[in-house]
């Protein structure tokens, strides 16, 4: 059992296991949660969170983090919504192209001028947020293209859908880079030790810069099939998306100290926290109760991965010692 | 030694001086510019369009003094604020039949608990202050809504509207509370014991914890004090809407957050001043107040404030790397 | 049993590989020098490396060691001379260069990320590895330098996080190794590892060796000099001292060699009687640091704990000043018992901490030299919180005077100082706190000027007329010897020898802590 637990990108797979049991007992085999219906509603919100997790996610594991996914995310959508009426896949590429250069910029900036991603990111949030809000004169637009908007959602073998497909599609391309080749080897060893992996001669900057690329085109890929979905594209998200995606990024094995976390793994978490809100749903708790088990895990989890927190346990055990023995 | 003495003088930057008169010489630019363009619009310079300007800012602004403290002490920013914000104002409007100082008071320790625990996490054992904001924002959020049901709440009496009112002649209270909370806050930033650890723990936190000042103390005050800022804002709020819901802080994190960093408060940590604060969200003001004369729709000011935002954090680089 | 003994069965194997005659240079420097402004960090400089020969580079702190390391990888370029790989002259700008030529450093501080394999740390940044990384031809070379090393056992699939840090240095050199390094450099290897691991360590160069490629090993540890060294280069102040085979000088006369100069006159005179003892330290211990180390340190005394690194006396004294979480034992400041483990507790007991990591856990950088000075004494100048500035104002004004700083500057950022002067601020801190204090200082004059190390050692004797106890924790032998009152040697995490002024000379501290079991002897 223990090495089960060790393993990182397992854990949240046994976590599923666990929320999939509680949710059976909680339901009492009353069959209200183990439907299709469930299961594609579950998917569709994988779809939603996770290409946002999955960028986060790689920008954590170098280490860093993007506070901007929320706000190009909401701008993608824009994008894709205004440009993609003639032709949809036109207005995706726009969308993700669009991401990859804001996020170039952004990673530049922090390589060029030795900023913490921190500070940049959130400037990028505000500035793509405030772009959103130009281009959609703070309303929402309609997409036009009904048919669009059916069509990602269109149940694929009962459960998938067109959207959930291309986000799985993605997290599988991440998988396989991060495992199988040197720039994923190359960006683990940035998180590991950063100084340590520039002077093994890894090209840093690069893999930086190239990183917050994919990050910004992965919320812009999520932001722009959401908005398809939902055929409709407005200036709100900022932090609506940030929170779910750090936390399925965290509850899916990445460390806030870097260097640790797959894809598969956020896959992983992604699914715990869509589970955990199609269940709650099911068993009708209210939607507020989503909000405070996906806060507690974060709480818990940053508690986890906090430095100091070892020290203070051993001064505990000092002072324990010192007092009864 | 000599060959360390060798490595030492090898790394010698620029002359700080230098760089620092180029950061000061743009920020004059910045400035001038914008009072140039301020004088040149017509309408814009009377006492009555600043003052409506401060007084739009005052709820901004209290939030943003908050945000300074989580600024100095090294911790960035807390994306929790604007729940707070909502939270002390519900405290606040329900507490009312305690009479306006019960209320008040009930406002302020709901504001100081519920950012001192974050403070508590963060400073004790170092935890991600990121991180820890996030999962407060969703704790917050969910709780407060589980608890009211998604419900606004209202005043059953006038007991708040004292606070609608206006004060010294013709000053609204909102526009001098902020002006107080500013005084207040850079008082003990700039006078207190409290207010120097601050500046070190938010400086050097290991050179802080060397010297024998209690960092996570320090850190745990300075949560309290923004705490107590927002909570403040949250009374403000209540009593001029006459109502709290959750609606009612969103987006003020980084609004506050502009401000603090607009201001020349260093994301860094240890280097800033309430009094920055309050220049950053007069600026934001300025700008925006601008814009509107000039024709332009609120979301280009948003914009705006994003691209201001952005510059300022790369410009503190010319400050910072040496 | 010692690193010594081990290293010599290592050696016993292998004798032919010690006899076997330099043939051709491998590397060889000629006249290189390099200054940095009026400071000459390396003096014409010349050595001729044959291939197959492993050369000691001995020398004092700043004797010019690293300068010439990082000549020789491209991380500085020379001012002037010339170097030669292999027979053919080449300049060196850049440390890819240096890579290309086959010349690789192993730094004290290692390159390896903790959460990769070994195979992929090997591999990690070489020009070789394909997009699709995973190739069972780098397997197999990777696998073929752990076994040239003796190391086997490191499972390539292993995480370097759970390996020793004796396995992380073979690493490190397998690594050198499959980028066909042909001169490997060390850099005082050995430091943090134990006496098995050296063993190993001594057998992988060995094995190295036997290929035909030449290593320079840095060290200060005169035995393992002897264990490994076919020939020893002398630095001493920038210039090379001589180049001696090691059948042909002793351990007496290496260290003569290293030394020989003269001390300056910048060690304040002594000026006390027997104080009161104000610290007692028993049986302190810190995991992987120090073992059972006890001492006594009176007011008005500087006690000095001279040690290489990872000897321990960096643990010694962030262990009294409370930074370290895991120390265990007991002491007493004054009569009464400290518990450790809290810098907060150690400071209300009035001990202060000095470090030689300016930036890092020093000076406030970012503030200003007025809150720097003040920064520890607030609490004695505060009503109910609030700070009277005019008394810190004063305080402040009179703490600038006594270390040497103009008044009209404490409102100057402290990163506009010298090193040297904000290493001052560190200890103008410190000063007037009252009769109680105990000052530690981990390496307080590292990389510092001599001015102001002149300044610094004399602030020290104030603080002894003041009635402070001291405790100084230094690998810089001069200044141990110049400043302490006692001077207590370590090696490897244990105490060698207790000397009180006078006793002590150079020759018996290099001695105690490059070679404890020769000095026994």
């Amino acid at each position: 059992m223990k090495p089960l637990l060790a393993d990182r990108t397992l854990r949240p797979f046994l976590l599923l296991i666990v929320i999939v049991a509680a949710i059976w007992l909680l339901d009492g085999g009353q069959g209200r949660f183990f439907t299709a219906a469930t299961a594609f509603s579950v998917l569709q919100q994988f779809a939603t969170v996770g290409p946002i997790a999955l960028g986060l996610g790689l920008t954590m594991i170098i280490r860093e983090f993007d506070l901007s996914v929320g706000g190009m995310m909401s701008l993608a959508g824009c994008v894709a919504v205004l440009s993609g009426v003639g032709s949809p896949p036109l207005g995706i590429a726009a969308a993700v192209l669009a991401g990859g250069i804001a996020g170039l910029c952004q990673g530049g900036i922090m390589v060029r001028l030795r900023l913490g991603s921190i500070g940049v990111t959130l400037g990028g949030l505000l500035t793509f947020g405030g772009i959103a809000y130009v281009v959609t004169g703070n309303l929402s637009i309609a997409y036009p293209r009904m048919d669009i908007a059916m069509a990602v959602n269109q149940k694929i073998l009962g459960v998938l859908s067109l959207r959930s497909l291309i986000a799985l599609a993605a997290f599988l391309i991440a998988a396989f880079v991060m495992a199988r080749t040197r720039i994923g080897r190359d960006v683990y060893a940035i998180g590991s030790d950063r100084r340590a992996a520039l002077v093994a001669g890894v090209p840093v900057g690069r893999i930086v810069v190239g990183i917050f690329a994919l990050s910004g085109m992965l919320a812009a890929l999520g932001g722009s099939l959401l908005s398809y979905s939902l055929a409709t594209a407005s200036g709100v998200a900022l932090t609506d998306a940030l929170v779910p995606a750090t936390a399925a990024a965290i509850i899916g094995g990445v460390s806030l100290t870097g260097g640790k976390g797959t894809p598969i793994g956020i896959i992983g978490g992604v699914l715990v926290l869509s589970l955990l809100r199609a269940g709650l749903n099911a068993i009708g708790t209210q939607p507020s109760v989503q909000d405070i088990v996906t806060g507690g895990v974060l709480l818990i989890v940053a508690l986890a991965d906090a430095p100091d927190l070892s020290r203070r346990l051993f001064a505990v055990q000092v002072y324990r010692k010192r007092a009864f023995g | 030694m000599t060959d360390q003495t060798a490595r030492i003088t090898w790394q010698l930057p620029l002359p700080h001086s230098r760089r620092g008169r180029v950061l000061v010489g743009i920020r004059l630019v910045a400035v001038l510019a914008l009072v140039a363009i301020a004088i040149g619009t017509p309408g814009f310079l009377t006492a009555v369009s600043l003052f409506s300007l401060m007084n739009t800012m005052s709820f901004i602004g209290c939030v943003a003094v908050g945000m300074t403290f989580i600024t100095l002490s090294g911790n960035i920013l807390s994306f929790a604020l604007g729940a707070t914000l909502s939270v002390t104002a519900i405290v606040f409007v329900t507490a009312q039949p305690l009479g306006l100082a019960g209320a008040m008071l009930a406002a302020f320790v709901a504001g100081a608990v519920l950012t001192g625990v974050q403070g508590w996490v963060i400073g004790n054992f170092r935890a991600n202050p990121i991180i820890v904001s996030m999962a407060a924002l969703a704790l917050i959020t969910g709780v407060a809504t589980f608890v009211s049901g998604g419900q606004g709440v209202y005043p059953e009496d006038a007991t708040a509207d004292v606070l609608k009112g206006r004060i010294f002649g013709n000053i609204p209270i909102p526009l001098a509370g902020f002006l107080v909370t500013i005084a207040i806050a850079q008082a003990v930033l700039s006078f207190t014991r409290f207010g120097r650890n601050l500046h070190m723990v938010g400086s050097n936190w290991r050179a802080a914890l060397a010297a024998g000042i209690a960092p996570a103390r320090t850190i745990v005050g300075a949560y309290v004090a923004a705490g107590l800022c927002t909570a403040f804002a949250g009374v403000l709020m209540a009593a001029r809407y006459s109502s709290g819901d959750m609606s009612l802080g969103l987006g003020y994190d980084y609004s506050a957050i502009s401000a603090v960093l607009v201001g020349g408060t260093a994301i860094q940590g240890g280097e800033g001043s309430a009094f920055r604060s309050l220049i950053g969200a007069f600026i934001i003001a300025v700008c925006q107040g601008l814009l509107v004369l000039h024709g332009f729709s609120t979301q280009v000011q948003y914009l705006a404030i994003g691209i201001i935002v952005l510059l300022v954090i790369m410009l503190q680089t010319l400050a910072d790397e040496y | 049993m010692t690193a010594a003994r081990l290293a010599t069965e290592a050696i016993t194997l292998e004798p032919l590989a010690r006899q076997s005659a330099p043939a051709t240079s491998m590397l060889s420097v000629a006249n290189l020098s390099k200054s940095f402004g009026p400071i000459a960090a390396l003096r014409d400089v010349s050595l001729d490396i044959a291939a197959g020969e492993i050369r000691g580079i001995c020398g004092e702190n700043g004797a010019g060691k690293s300068t010439l390391v990082k000549l020789l990888t491209g991380v500085y370029r020379p001012d002037g001379g010339s170097i030669t790989v292999a027979g053919r002259p080449c300049i060196i700008a850049t440390p890819r260069q240096a890579q290309e030529l086959g010349i690789a450093l192993v730094a004290q501080e290692l390159s390896l990320c903790p959460d990769l394999s070994v195979e992929d740390n090997i591999w990690l940044g070489s020009l070789q590895v394909p997009f699709l990384h995973k190739k069972p031809e780098l397997r197999r070379r990777a696998a073929e330098a752990l076994v040239l090393l003796g190391a086997e056992h490191i499972a390539l699939a292993a995480k370097v996080a759970s390996l020793s840090m004796g396995e992380r240095q073979l690493v490190e050199i397998a690594r050198m190794l499959t980028r066909d390094a042909r001169v490997l450099i060390l850099d005082e290897p050995t430091a943090t590892l134990s006496d098995v691991e050296i063993a190993r360590i001594f057998a992988a160069l060995l094995a190295v060796k036997r290929e035909g490629r030449s290593i320079i090993y840095i060290t200060h540890r005169l035995a393992e000099v002897y264990a490994i060294c076919d020939r020893v280069t002398v630095l001493r102040n920038g210039e090379l001292i001589a180049t001696v085979e090691l059948a042909d000088v002793d351990r007496a006369g290496l260290i003569e060699l290293m030394l020989g100069r003269p001390s300056d006159e910048m060690y304040p005179e002594e000026t006390r009687d027997e104080g009161p003892p104000a610290l007692v330290v028993e049986s302190l211990t810190v995991p992987g640091g120090i073992a059972d180390f006890s001492t006594i340190v009176r007011r008005g005394e500087i006690l000095c704990i001279a040690g290489q690194v990872g000897s321990g006396a960096t643990e010694i004294v962030t262990a009294l000043a409370g930074l370290a979480h895991d120390a265990t034992g007991r002491v007493a400041v004054d009569g009464r018992a400290l518990i450790l483990g809290s810098p907060l507790r150690a400071a209300r007991r009035g001990i202060m901490f000095v470090s030689g990591d300016r930036a890092g856990e020093g000076v406030f950088r970012r503030l200003s030299i007025f809150d720097n000075l003040v920064a520890t004494r607030l609490r004695d100048h505060a009503v109910f919180g609030f700070l009277r500035r005019g008394s810190l104002r004063t305080t402040a004004a009179a703490l600038a005077k006594k270390i040497g700083i103009d008044r009209r500057r404490v409102r100057a950022r402290a990163d506009a100082l010298s090193g040297g002067n904000q290493q001052k601020l560190a200890f103008g801190r410190c000063l007037d706190r009252g009769a109680g204090g105990i000052l530690v200082m981990n390496e307080p004059t590292r990389g510092i000027d001599v001015g102001a190390r002149a300044e610094i050692y004399r602030l020290m004797r104030e603080f002894c007329a003041a009635g402070y106890a001291l405790v100084l924790a230094s690998s810089d032998l001069e200044e141990v010897l110049g400043v302490g009152d006692v001077v207590i040697t370590l090696y490897r995490g244990r105490q060698v020898g207790r000397y009180r002024r006078g006793e002590a000379t150079m020759h018996r501290i290099v001695a105690d802590i490059t070679h404890p079991v020769e000095a026994a002897t």
